[in-house]
């Protein structure tokens, strides 16, 4: 087991009413799988994707992650929890504009405080490994938005996460660059890494394991 | 992990060059201004801190016993030292410096032309002066330098203009007596050129014994009031138990002098007011600016020290708040690299570390940069401000490096440090989605921020304004005289009776309407002595008085409103006096409109109360100015040049002026060649002479040439405060416009104009500087009120300055703003509203 969410509701609260996020939401992840998770507009699934990678807390409920309870967790445990073990893709990449491919790859290493040589040797193998040795010294403004998304994808793998988050990775994709994406995504759930993905494509589900929809932040 | 943040600061340098540019060249100017007050400031306020007994060391001064006996006076009469030495042993040393005006000299026997020299500082000093103050001896000591009468110690860069390269010591010099003979002196000693940051300055120290003959006459010893007095008191003293011991001397000592120079009991020349003394700290007497008769060096102008600190710190201020305001509305673009960075396992120091260091990185360079502008811009200053300053004593000055290191450390971590723990603690998800920029607070703090910075800059644009308006109201304004085409030729004195000769030549140029003898010519008109209206029962009063004849009142073309000018036709002229408006009246003889019932003409003035000297009236001019046009018109006695009844004060420096007749003269060549004319005359004459000279009108302004220093530097530093203000402003609108941007989008959408859009966008920014507007009015009026009040003609406080100064700050703010404007009403409303 990897992780597992028990009754997790998150509300806001507008005019004096609360408003669910999410409600009573569990689910259990373990090792190894792709899951997806879809539905509409407003759902709430990136709210989700956020819970389960620690960027946003709950209200209410239990989240246990590699037998460790979250929600009981002070905001600096939980940060090296998820740096150590969680990876983000976003929909739009989100690479520092400011910095090149390699030196993208090279951050949250930096944050991990590994040696010079052994972050040299890992953004290397990144980068052979995703094909884009020749890009390492491009800005991403350079890039198209397949090859930043690879890049985004590169550095969420380069610190070696046990899961990987991503929110809509395709979205800003045209199909056969998304596709590509996917393909990546199976190979890296091939070799044992665990993917939550949040789509709207009922093709993309496809590539996953499990599918978990959503409507008004309740599980359907 | 270092390397990284240098890289991204870096980087981000380069790509928002706009940013970079605009944040640093605000911090340079504000900080070039601050080093350069600050150094003006510094060298200010650190006058006379060389000398060994310094802490030690007072000037005595007394009441001002010509005029305003209130008033503190900085010239003493010689024996004040006498009596200190005699009745306060809490002296160590007393000594005394006099002056004695400027002196004509040369190498002893040297009578080529080119080697004669006037010497405006040259003073007589006692024994021990150099043993009181620590001037630095290149050659010679303090038990001999001043010993013997007839020695004389000079300077470095006097002894190089006589002697070049040698050794003057022992070598001599001749001094130009009025009858045209030559005095010879012996160099006993070389001081190093006084540095600058002294308020005694002097080329030549002549002894004082050498005149130790006329310092024994008790007649006039506390009246010749030419003398500096200064004191070394021992360790440990009480001066105020000192100043109070010292008080019963003038009543004890000064007796002698009122009975038989004034033939007044003291009580009676005192007349109920107190002849007092005074003990002024030698550091304080640089900026004491009060004591009037302070002859022997610069003084400074507290005012000005004051103003320019307070302008120094406005700027900087200004221009810190400026770097704070475009930092953080800059940050909020970082808002996503922070984001991303949290996400990617950033803690919260290391991002404050990286803001803080980013912020200090900029400071650093807008410093260096500042003060390599400062220093090239040093040079310029001086000559503004009349000033040597100079940076290289600074920059090896460790409290000036620490300083300036804590500037940038502490600049850097508060501007730095408002982004980064605002930044910093944003959950990394609200960053990215974007939600930061359109929460971002502190939007009331950064208009304050930019409401204090043009309240500054428009209180400045109204004093400024104002300086300008006083000093043209003061040189426009009517002085009773005609001040221009009136050249002034000076050490007529030195040419003896051929004084006659030059101007009978003078009067034969028909370039020339009138020619005029005088001792003394607006605006330097100052002596003055103690007149009565003739009668025992009036009382003596303190009278301006000036030596000349009836031509120079013809030059001058004052206007005369009773009687009539001296006539060299008429012998007892000689003893005849023509008085101003002012002094009739000062006199009780009543305003101009008594005259026709009760003529002053005819009725007599007097030094004492014998018959003896009785001056009659011959004539009444219409006030005009004889001094600055700073004071208010003060009584005026009109000598003839050969009135031998009044004593004739110090070396009589006597003057030919001569009136050029405008429609000969029309261009600066002929006027080259007549000055030439005239010097060619006078070296014929007598080629020892020195021939200098002077316009009437160029004097006049020259009374106000610290004010037109203070007004231009004024004017600059104005300048400067407004265009930081502006630098901060253009940021904040460039920030606003990137926030408003979906707000305008949507309203262009709706169909607004770009007209309304403009008109909406820089209202916003309107409104704050008319906020400031209202701020800075009365600020500025009690500023203005205040200088004004140094002037006796005073130029109205016109409601219309304050107008135009405010429109002036609406337009450059509109201007500023325009291009943001342009900007944001022209976008495309498909892009900013795809952004979501």
């Amino acid at each position: 087991m990897l992780l597992q969410l028990n009754n997790i509701s998150k509300w806001i609260q507008s005019g004096g009413q609360k408003v669910f996020l999410l409600k009573d939401i569990d689910l259990w992840v373990h090792e190894g799988d792709f899951i997806s998770i879809m539905g509409p507009s407003g759902s709430g699934k990136t709210t989700l994707l956020n819970v389960i990678g620690m960027l946003d807390d709950f209200n209410q409920g239990e989240y246990t992650f590699l037998d460790q309870s979250v929600h009981t967790l002070k905001e600096k445990h939980r940060s090296n929890l998820y740096k150590q073990y969680i990876g983000f893709v976003f929909q739009s990449y989100h690479l520092i504009d400011e910095l090149t491919v390699k030196e993208n790859l090279e951050m949250p290493l930096l944050y991990k405080k590994h040696g010079g040589s052994e972050r040299k040797a890992l953004v290397a193998d990144m980068l052979d490994r995703f094909n884009i040795v020749g890009k390492k010294d491009l800005f991403p403004s350079q890039l198209s938005g397949g090859q930043q998304q690879l890049v985004g994808i590169a550095r969420a793998l380069i610190a070696n996460p046990k899961l990987i988050l991503a929110d809509e990775p395709t979205g800003n994709l045209n199909s056969k660059q998304g596709e590509e994406i996917m393909e990546i995504f199976k190979e890296l759930n091939n070799e044992g890494v665990t993917i939550i993905q949040v789509t709207h494509s009922e093709k993309n589900t496809s590539y996953g394991s499990r599918i978990i929809n959503l409507l008004d932040g309740e599980v359907v | 992990m270092i390397r990284n943040y240098f890289k991204i600061i870096w980087r981000s340098i380069i790509r928002e060059k706009q940013f970079t540019f605009l944040n640093i060249l605000g911090l340079t100017i504000g900080i070039t201004s601050c080093f350069i007050i600050g150094l003006y400031v510094f060298d200010e306020t650190t006058y006379d801190t060389f000398h060994e007994k310094g802490e030690r060391i007072y000037r005595i001064n007394q009441s001002h016993i010509w005029g305003d006996w209130n008033d503190q006076y900085a010239a003493t009469g010689p024996n004040v030292a006498v009596a200190l030495k005699s009745d306060a042993p809490e002296f160590e040393k007393v000594t005394r410096i006099l002056s004695v005006g400027a002196q004509t000299m040369r190498r002893k026997n040297d009578a080529k032309e080119a080697n004669i020299f006037k010497e405006e500082k040259s003073f007589l000093a006692e024994e021990n002066f150099l043993d009181v103050f620590s001037f630095e001896f290149v050659n010679g000591n303090v038990q001999t330098a001043l010993k013997e009468p007839m020695s004389m110690v000079i300077t470095e860069k006097t002894a190089v203009r006589y002697f070049g390269n040698e050794d003057p010591i022992g070598k001599q010099l001749e001094v130009r007596e009025t009858d045209g003979s030559w005095n010879t002196f012996t160099v006993t000693a070389v001081l190093a050129n006084v540095p600058n940051n002294s308020h005694l300055q002097f080329d030549i120290l002549i002894s004082l014994n050498t005149i130790k003959e006329r310092l024994q006459n008790d007649n006039w010893l506390w009246a010749w009031t030419g003398f500096s007095t200064y004191g070394v008191v021992k360790e440990g003293t009480n001066i105020e138990a000192l100043t109070n011991k010292i008080q019963l001397i003038p009543p004890k000592w000064a007796s002698l002098t009122t009975e038989r120079l004034f033939n007044q009991p003291y009580d009676e020349f005192t007349d109920g007011k107190e002849w007092k003394l005074y003990l002024q700290p030698l550091k304080e007497i640089y900026l004491s600016d009060s004591p009037g008769s302070h002859l022997f060096g610069p003084t400074g102008k507290p005012q000005f020290v004051k103003l320019f600190t307070a302008i120094g710190i406005l700027i900087l201020f200004l221009c810190s708040i400026n770097f704070m305001n475009l930092s953080t509305a800059r940050s909020s673009k970082r808002a996503k690299e922070v984001g991303i960075r949290k996400v990617l396992g950033s803690e919260r120091r290391s991002l404050i570390k990286q803001f803080v260091l980013e912020s200090t990185i900029f400071v650093a360079a807008g410093t260096l940069l500042g003060l390599l502008l400062a220093q090239l811009s040093l040079s310029g200053f001086n000559v503004i401000a009349d000033k040597q300053l100079s940076f290289m004593q600074l920059l090896v000055n460790p409290i000036f490096i620490g300083v300036v290191i804590l500037f940038i450390l502490l600049l850097g971590i508060i501007a730095g440090s408002y982004p980064a723990f605002y930044l910093s603690a944003f959950r990394p998800i609200e960053t990215l989605k974007g939600k930061v920029t359109s929460v971002f607070k502190g939007k009331n703090l950064r208009n304050g921020l930019v409401v204090f910075q043009f309240t500054i800059s428009i209180a400045l644009i109204i004093c400024a304004f104002f300086v300008q308006k006083q000093l043209a109201y003061t040189s426009s304004m009517d002085l009773g005289l005609v001040k221009n085409n009136v050249l002034q030729i000076h050490n007529i004195e030195q040419l003896g009776n051929k004084a006659e000769t030059l101007k009978a030549k003078l009067e034969a140029n028909a370039s020339f309407t009138h020619i005029g003898r005088s001792y003394g010519i607006p605006p330097n008109v100052w002596s003055g002595d103690k007149y009565r209206a003739f009668g025992p029962e009036n009382p003596a009063l303190h009278f301006t008085d000036v030596r000349t004849e009836g031509d120079f009142l013809d030059v001058l073309g004052v206007e005369f409103i009773a009687g009539r000018n001296f006539d060299p036709e008429r012998i007892p002229d000689k003893y005849g006096v023509v008085l101003n408006e002012e002094a009739v009246k000062v006199l009780g003889w009543g305003e101009k409109e008594n005259y026709a019932q009760d003529s002053p003409i005819g009725k007599y003035v007097a030094m004492t109360t014998e018959s003896a000297d009785k001056m009659e009236v011959l004539g009444v001019v219409k006030d005009f100015n004889f001094s600055s046009t700073k004071e208010k018109i003060g009584p005026l006695i009109i000598l003839h040049q050969d009135n031998d009844w009044v004593w004739n004060y110090g070396r009589g420096r006597t003057f030919l002026a001569a009136r050029i007749d405008p429609n000969i003269i029309n261009n600066s060549g002929d006027l080259q060649e007549l000055i030439e004319e005239v010097q060619e005359e006078m070296s014929q004459m007598d080629p020892s002479v020195l021939f200098e000279y002077s316009f009437m009108d160029q004097e006049f302004e020259e009374t106000f040439r610290s004010e037109q220093r203070m007004a231009t530097v004024l004017n600059i530093f104005t300048l400067l405060a407004l265009i930081i203000a502006c630098l901060g402003l253009f940021g904040l609108a460039a920030f606003s416009a990137e926030q408003r941007t979906k707000e305008l989008g949507i309203r262009k959408v709706l169909g607004a104009k770009f007209s309304e859009l403009a008109m909406l966008f820089s209202s916003e920014f309107t409104k704050l500087v008319l906020i400031s507007v209202l701020l800075a009015s009365p600020i500025a009026y009690l500023l203005v009120d205040e200088w004004l009040t140094d002037f006796a003609y005073r130029t109205p406080i016109d409601i219309w300055v304050f107008g135009v100064a405010s429109l002036l700050a609406v337009v450059v703010t509109i201007i500023t703003v325009s291009f943001q404007t342009i900007k944001v009403s022209r976008t495309n409303p498909i892009d900013s509203l795809r952004t979501e």
